[in-house]
């Protein structure tokens, strides 16, 4: 992978359902799993695949980003060898057609993208969920001499499509069609990770300046006559993380145990930022049953199919069910809480009751005192 | 290059009391309730005494011990100058020899020390579980105007004879020395915690090296000899949570001191935390039926069956249908569908099968601790 640069893109626009999460970070550093920022799995894919050095561009609310990320430390990216950039996007938002790869987000940072040693753009959105290997599909790439090669996922009844999802026709191996909506006949989908000539990719920046169409997925489309275009498939797990309901769904997928090991038990582990804090102190009587936990917890109550972040303190007879309690949260004695998701550093007093529904949780934004 | 004070941590000790825990390992680098390592609560304790500066003499196995530490980073130690210095034996014109005693590491060791120019040395042992301000110990060697300063502390009487112990009159200054005596002048033990005037223990290191009868020992040697020229020694009175664990009964206890809610033993207090180098790792991952009570439970741990009153490393696996009882399990062990296991340290990365059956039944009776090799 030495030929290759990683890119890591933010989203542009964010469902409204994630509006109190999203209040005061990014999409990428949504806190998700216990201790993971989503970003996470996406860096790690790319630091696990070999790939040395690493852009990651945001559009707005950096401070998030730039706390998390650091110097790339805890990736092995702050090495003469492997690098990471945190890049500049742009705030640009447009109402309704939702681009999947905003090109104006490249447009600032086309300097690092012309002095990164590489000929080859891995690129890649961090709001996906999934332990990737990049470096077949790079094989796969090269041998072909493709222009481009889109990673992809046959669609199953495990996989609840989004409206926005991006389909795949195929001819000959190659892709004939890239569709914005879904019919019967779409099998595939666009797992939004691709791989692009660097060349390539420099020249649909200068033809987006002219056009004003800043979608590289349209570009590719357009072109995909003239242009090699293969595909190659991810058979693994892959959940993107684009409302709350695939959020809550993607957080709770984790308390499978073939999920859970095939994210977080193979050879490749996903890194996140370390934090020194204390093995978690499970007092009794606590009944944790089905649950995710991160270390610093004091747990003193029942848990049950519920996410636990870090540093969480639970007070004597308090109860979780079905809920997502973020990092630092504070939870008083006898409270019950079902279908909630806590956002970090929020505090909820003695003998309160929260109930929630399956498919309307409770959201408490960041700091939240009840 | 001028630093106050330099910290000598001596962690070459092989611990052979602690029997398989140290098969493999260095004392210092046993694991200590759950994410810990011994070597973190001295490590920890400088960071948080403001002492950048740590030499860290290894000898017996030390891979483990060296890779642990690495630049010191994990306890704030990688500044531009100074930081952790891994000090293993080494080799001379004269050729070279393994470390001695205690007092011969320092001694093979006065040029790294003298490249600090300090004015006073710390010398710390890796095998105390405890916390500590060295920066008021120091302050009070500054204050009396001390060549050495020991700390000490209280013990119940009736255990004196277990330790070196120290009388002193009312300034604090020493005596006299008694090593573990049958009849006790005081209650004052040595904790092994010395602070020295770099001058003062150069001089001392020089001649007790010339001295051929010399064991090399600060106990038994090098502080004897200074008391006996004279010099002001003086005792720095330390109270709170201190255990030596240098064999499994003691490290068993104090690992389970974490879980007794009565310990003042506070390993939460964002005040003075206890820092260690631990990669990433996913979750603790709770599963379906599984029964938690009363432990501490590290990340990476998958939890299908019973624990109760244990303290469980990184990545340990319990199956379900296998029960855990006061037990301490070390990173990486799996327990097997249906195994049953109390009062056991069980190793690193060991595999306990499912039929495996260790018990307490005897009523009574202190329960025996089992230790389950890596």
């Amino acid at each position: 992978m030495k030929n290759a640069i990683g890119l890591i893109l933010n989203v542009n626009g964010e469902d409204s359902s994630l509006k109190a999460l999203l209040h005061h970070r990014s999409l990428s550093t949504l806190p998700f799993g216990g201790r993971y920022r989503l970003i996470d799995f996406t860096l790690s894919n790319m630091v696990n695949s070999g790939i040395s050095h690493i852009g990651v561009v945001g559009s707005h609310k950096y401070s998030s980003l730039v706390d998390h990320l650091g110097t790339g430390k805890e990736w092995s990216l702050s090495r003469k060898t492997q690098d990471l950039s945190i890049l500049a996007g742009s705030a640009n938002n447009r109402i309704g057609h939702q681009m999947k790869v905003n090109l104006r987000n490249l447009q600032q940072s086309r300097d690092y993208l012309e002095t990164a040693a590489g000929e080859q753009v891995i690129i890649a959105t961090p709001n996906i969920v999934t332990s990737f290997d990049f470096r077949h599909a790079y094989e796969v790439h090269l041998k072909n001499n493709s222009d481009v090669t889109l990673i992809y996922k046959k669609d199953g009844p495990k996989y609840h499509l989004e409206d926005d999802d991006i389909y795949l026709d195929f001819c000959n191996k190659r892709i004939s069609g890239i569709h914005y909506k879904k019919s019967l006949a779409t099998k595939h989908f666009f797992a939004e990770m691709l791989i692009i000539k660097k060349a390539l990719l420099l020249q649909f920046l200068d033809l987006c300046e002219y056009s004003g169409d800043w979608d590289l997925l349209d570009m590719i489309s357009i072109n995909l006559d003239t242009l090699r275009v293969f595909g190659v498939q991810h058979t693994g797990y892959l959940k993107r993380i684009s409302n709350l309901e695939s959020y809550m769904k993607a957080n709770m997928d984790l308390l499978e145990y073939d999920i859970m090991q095939e994210l977080f038990l193979g050879k490749a582990s996903i890194h996140t930022k370390i934090k020194d804090n204390h093995p978690s102190l499970y007092r009794d009587p606590s009944s944790v049953v089905n649950s995710i936990v991160g270390s610093g917890c004091i747990i003193d109550g029942t848990i049950a199919h519920s996410i636990i972040f870090r540093d969480v303190l639970m007070e004597r007879g308090a109860q979780i069910k079905n809920s997502i309690i973020m990092q630092k949260c504070k939870i008083g004695k006898n409270v019950t809480l079902d279908y909630v998701v806590m956002d970090k550093d929020s505090k909820i007093s003695d003998y309160t009751v929260l109930i929630g529904k399956p498919d309307d949780p409770i959201i408490l934004k960041k700091g939240t005192v009840i | 290059m001028n630093t106050e004070c330099v910290a000598m941590l001596l962690a070459g000790g092989q611990g052979s009391r602690l029997g398989p825990l140290t098969f493999n390992n260095a004392k210092p680098a046993v694991l200590f309730g759950g994410k810990y390592r011994i070597i973190d609560f001295p490590l920890s304790n400088c960071m948080n005494s403001d002492i950048d500066v740590v030499g860290v003499l290894t000898q017996y196995r030390p891979y483990i011990l060296n890779n642990y530490i690495g630049d010191g980073s994990a306890w704030a130690l990688d500044q531009v100058q100074g930081g952790a210095h891994i000090l293993p034996p080494y080799m001379g014109q004269k050729g070279g020899r393994w470390y001695a005693g205690t007092a011969d590491a320092i001694y093979q060791n006065i040029d790294f020390i003298d490249n600090f120019d300090p004015q006073f040395v710390l010398i710390l042992s890796g095998d105390h579980i405890y916390k500590m301000d060295y920066s008021k110990m120091l302050a009070f060697h500054k204050k009396k105007k001390a060549d050495l300063s020991i700390a000490v502390m209280d013990v119940p009487w009736d255990d004196a004879h277990r330790f070196g112990i120290v009388d002193t009159n009312k300034e604090d200054r020493i005596v006299e020395f008694q090593e573990k005596p049958p009849q006790p002048k005081s209650n004052k033990a040595s904790m092994g915690i010395y602070i020295f005037s770099w001058k003062i223990l150069k001089e001392a290191l020089l001649e007790d090296a010339g001295d051929r009868e010399s064991e090399h020992d600060f106990g038994n040697n090098v502080i004897p000899m200074l008391h006996q020229n004279d010099k002001r020694i003086f005792a720095y009175p330390y109270t709170g949570y201190w255990r030596d664990v240098g064999t499994i009964q003691s490290y068993y206890d104090a690992n389970m001191d974490l879980l007794d809610p009565h310990c003042d033993f506070d390993l939460n207090d964002p005040t003075f935390r206890i820092f260690s180098n631990n990669n990433s790792r996913h979750p603790q991952f709770v599963g379906p039926k599984a029964r938690i009570s009363n432990s501490l439970i590290c990340d990476g741990c998958i939890i299908c069956g019973q624990v109760e009153h244990s303290i469980l490393s990184h990545d340990v696996v319990i199956h379900k249908n296998s029960i855990i009882r006061n037990s301490i399990v070390h990173t990486g062990a799996v327990i097997e569908d249906g195994a049953i296991l109390e009062n056991c340290i069980v190793g690193g990365k060991a595999r306990v099968k499912g039929d495996a059956r260790i018990i307490n039944d005897e009523l009574g009776k202190a329960p025996e601790i089992h230790v389950i090799n890596s």
